[in-house]
């Protein structure tokens, strides 16, 4: 086991560096200037101004340059200085990280206590209209737009009920650790991005279960004079499980993902709001240390997902 | 962030640094408010909803509009611009010029103190300014390079003309027998000074030790850039949770009275989307509407509108020496693009009606809009084709119009990012197709945008976008010939039409820098008159509109009266009425 997670995480370097290689040059080379971009309009600024801010931002330097200067800070945990904040940009995401690892966090809980219940639930109400509506809502959950739900679902509890907030992690004003008022304001967000992974759950556990139910070693297992519970827990429900692990590294990703469309959505000042902020405000440190981020907490997820896979199938050998 | 940027940079961004004023909305009749007469009530807060994050909190950093809010709110300024017509008022100190023009003497107020107690001085404006020759991140050196000794004191790349070989900054005088008074002494007469000069007044118990004779460039990353502790404005910094709040509270010691209520805070949304849910729930005080959300907000009760006209336009700005199209280098044609686009029809089809059409730089509110009359360019097809025709461009069979064989042809690009300017895009093609031109709207990434105009990128036909002006209103940067960009020496700017009059140069050049010192508004005024006749006739640009400002605000917040010069420039006189 040591030595596999070893060689996954060797697999990760070159993994990574060409995910820094691809980010660096999507970042800059895409059209547009940042110095130019966060000056346009200033009264008397000067082209001396300008190739003053070139250089101190080291961008007078040849592409390939900054690159090795930008790579050889990063492994350090320098990722440069945001042009925009003129601040580590590694510290400014790691002060959004919790935000969005509490809604991810919260999010895939979500989907793992509605969406296994509904499946297994679809399963064994086969052809009843309970199984028809947990099927219905599994097509809904995944066609509908995550940021149309997100502003119908403000419009509704938040506009027009006023029962949850809209805006944000907490209430101006409030105690920072006022936890009850955070977890009013974590209902809607962490809800609409559990909806997609609530639904597959519910489709891939239903469609499992069936499966399993109907396979030799549950009928045995009746056969056995187990107990309907013992069945379904220990001997269905742990194989239907299988597929859900496999499908949990995709779901990080959404998750992760689909954070970004969230926290707009619901000014949530996550890792995803702020490296999009930056992409459009060409704040190259920042968009860098986020994309790093971000596929460094990708690569890690698919490693966890092959370890939990080997736990939870123990015929899935390590190798 | 499109939302910062959009905001931050479609704009005459030195001009924020210039905004507090207080006047009220413009075009709108001025009764006195009824809470005029209540008594204010003391305590609740003000929640500002805003799209973007603040930057920083150091004045001489300041590049974008949220961290210029924050910074008016916790630093007082020199001068204020008047309410009614911009012209400088005095704020934290009085003012007076010279005979020659050349000399500007102050005197802070003896009332000023900083929230520690101490006295604001003349030496505060000094660290302010001899921060801004230490840092190497600024963008307002430039302004500050016509100060007597400016360029032996500050340090910069050989181009700046910064020597770095002074350890003072030699025009600038403070009176030995009154730390309050100083003057300032100019190389050259500039007009703009007494508003470019006017903020950077910083506490130098906090910043002095950035300025020192040794210190480098310390000041752009001082750590009270980003958390600062000592303060002259109406609140005081408390807390800045990043990418979610900036909270301020109030400054009891203020010297023109303590705020009412009890904090002032920031809070980030999303988008515009965001702001109108979040006023319509209560969740924020007041924040900026979109005129397409207008229609919906004004049937929500708890929330007040209000209307102005803002300091800024959009417009399209031809590039008279385009390849593509040729004919725009005709001001025939220029003019005929005017009469040939309905812009009444767009603002009503596009803006909500929430705009007014403009044929000039400067703008309604500015003292320097000229009381002559100018062409309005009231939509006029047959006018528009005759134009065309004496300017040599015939119909064609297919439709278009063509001269020497070519085919007229327009592309109007855009930022996408902004679906009212696209709109415009889309609706002025199809408007010039109707007189034979055969156009296109091309909407493109805002960063791609800007880098093309800026380095005068042959490509572009035509640009729909804006500039937001300011209380100052030099139009140098963008209509003096020097600021046409040049690919082949590499210079930037922002002249991209390419469009050049030697008659519209000594006119900015005088209302700029008169050699006879004169910097009257009245004589300025005359200078700008002759500036916009020649771009009203000319039309380089095609004006466009000036947008309203729309602000939505609870109907409890009291003493809020924006203006185009300025939105907080009396906020420690806000209430909530409970």
């Amino acid at each position: 086991m040591r030595d596999f997670i070893i060689r996954r995480l060797v697999y990760a370097i070159p993994t990574l560096i060409g995910i820094s290689i691809i980010t660096f040059a999507i970042a800059r080379l895409a059209p547009g200037d940042p110095i130019r971009l966060f000056t346009f309009g200033i009264r008397d600024f000067t082209q001396a101004d300008y190739e003053r801010l070139l250089h101190v931002y080291g961008l007078d330097k040849p592409m390939p340059l900054q690159y090795i200067d930008w790579i050889t800070n990063a492994v350090r945990g320098n990722f440069g200085e945001s042009l925009i904040y003129h601040r580590e940009s590694f510290a400014m995401l790691m002060e959004r990280v919790p935000n969005t690892l509490v809604l991810a966090g919260a999010a895939l809980l979500l989907q793992l206590l509605i969406g296994v219940p509904l499946g297994v639930l679809a399963a064994f109400k086969r052809g009843t209209w309970v199984d028809g509506a947990i099927r219905i809502f599994g097509v809904v959950g995944h066609a509908v737009p995550a940021f149309w739900f997100g502003l119908i679902l403000i419009i509704v509890f938040a506009v027009q009920l006023r029962w949850l907030p809209s805006i944000g992690v907490l209430t101006v004003g409030h105690d920072q650790m006022d936890i009850l008022d955070r977890l009013k304001h974590l209902i809607l967000p962490s809800f609409v991005l559990a909806l997609t992974g609530i639904a597959n759950y519910s489709r891939i556990l239903r469609t499992e279960t069936l499966d399993v139910l109907a396979q030799d070693f549950v009928r045995t297992a009746h056969a056995k004079g187990l107990r309907e519970r013992t069945v379904v827990f220990t001997h269905a429900l742990r194989n239907a499980l299988i597929p859900v692990v496999t499908a949990l590294g995709g779901i990080l990703a959404g998750l992760v993902g689909g954070a970004l469309v969230i926290e707009q959505v619901f000014s949530w000042p996550g890792v995803g709001q702020f490296t999009f902020q930056a992409a459009i405000a060409k704040d190259y440190p920042i968009v860098q240390a986020g994309v790093m981020f971000t596929s460094t907490l990708l690569v890690i997820s698919y490693l966890l997902r092959d370890l939990t896979y080997a736990i939870v199938d123990p015929r899935i050998k390590v190798g | 962030m499109t939302k910062r940027f959009r905001s931050l940079i479609a704009g005459f961004a030195g001009v924020v640094l210039v905004a507090t004023a207080c006047t009220s909305p413009g075009g709108q009749s001025e009764s006195p408010t009824p809470e005029a007469s209540e008594k204010p009530q003391q305590g609740g807060k003000i929640i500002q909803g805003d799209t973007s994050d603040i930057a920083t909190m150091n004045p001489i950093l300041v590049a974008d509009v949220p961290s210029r809010r924050i910074v008016q709110l916790i630093y007082d300024d020199l001068i204020q611009a008047d309410p009614k017509t911009g012209e400088p008022k005095p704020r934290l100190a009085t003012f007076s010029v010279s005979q020659d023009g050349l000399t500007y003497s102050y005197e802070i107020n003896a009332k000023a103190n900083w929230s520690d107690g101490k006295p604001i001085i003349a030496q505060d404006w000094l660290t302010g300014v001899m921060a801004v020759g230490k840092s190497q991140k600024t963008v307002r050196k430039s302004l500050f390079q016509d100060i007597q000794g400016f360029l032996d004191y500050c340090t910069g790349s050989a181009t700046s003309g910064c020597k770095g070989t002074a350890k003072t900054i030699s025009g600038v005088k403070i009176d030995s027998s009154n730390p309050k008074k100083f003057s300032v002494t100019m190389t050259k007469v500039s007009c703009a000074a007494i508003i470019d000069l006017t903020g950077y007044v910083m506490p130098t118990q906090v910043f002095g030790k950035y300025v020192t004779d040794t210190s480098k460039d310390e000041i752009d990353t001082a750590p009270e850039n980003s958390a600062p502790t000592v303060f002259s404005g109406p609140f005081k910094f408390g807390e800045w949770r990043k990418g979610d709040q900036i909270i301020l509270n109030k400054n009891a010691d203020y010297w023109q009275g303590a705020p009412n209520v009890d904090q002032y805070i920031v809070k980030i949304v999303a988008n515009a989307t965001a702001i109108a849910n979040g006023l319509k729930t209560g969740e924020l005080t007041y924040g900026t509407l979109q005129a397409k959300d207008l229609a919906d907000m004004q049937t929500v009760q708890t929330v007040k509108i209000t209307k102005y006209p803002s300091l800024g336009y959009t417009f399209i700005g031809w590039n008279t020496t385009s390849p593509q199209a040729p004919g725009l280098a005709d001001k025939r044609v220029r003019q005929a693009l005017a009469y040939g686009l309905d812009m009444d029809a767009i603002i009503k089809a596009v803006v909500f009606g929430e705009a007014t059409a403009h044929v000039a730089h400067h703008v309604p509110v500015q003292w320097a809009y000229p009381d002559v009359t100018l062409e309005p360019y009231k939509y006029d097809k047959a006018k528009a084709q005759q134009l065309l025709k004496d300017a040599g461009w015939t119909m064609g069979s297919d439709g278009f119009l063509a001269k020497d064989g070519k085919k007229f042809t327009l592309t109007l690009s855009t930022h996408s990012d902004s679906q009212e300017r696209t709109t415009v895009a889309q609706v002025a093609s199809e408007q010039y197709k109707q007189i034979g031109i055969d156009a296109k709207a091309a909407p493109e990434a805002f960063q791609g945008l800007v880098t093309k105009l800026t380095t005068g990128d042959p490509v572009l036909d035509a640009t729909i976008i804006g500039w937001s002006l300011g209380t100052e209103p030099d139009p140098y940067q963008i209509w003096h010939s020097s600021q046409i960009p040049d690919r082949a020496k590499g210079t930037t700017g922002f002249g991209f039409t390419f469009f050049k009059s030697a008659d519209m140069d000594k006119a900015i050049e005088a209302a700029r820098n008169p050699t006879n010192g004169d910097c009257s508004i009245a004589t300025r005024k005359k200078n700008y008159e002759t500036f916009n006749k020649i771009l009203n006739d000319e039309q380089p640009y095609n004006f466009g509109y000036v947008p309203n400002a729309l602000r939505g605000s609870q109907t409890s917040l009291q003493g809020y009266n924006p203006a185009p010069f300025a939105e907080v420039y009396n906020v420690y006189q806000w209430w909530i009425k409970q």
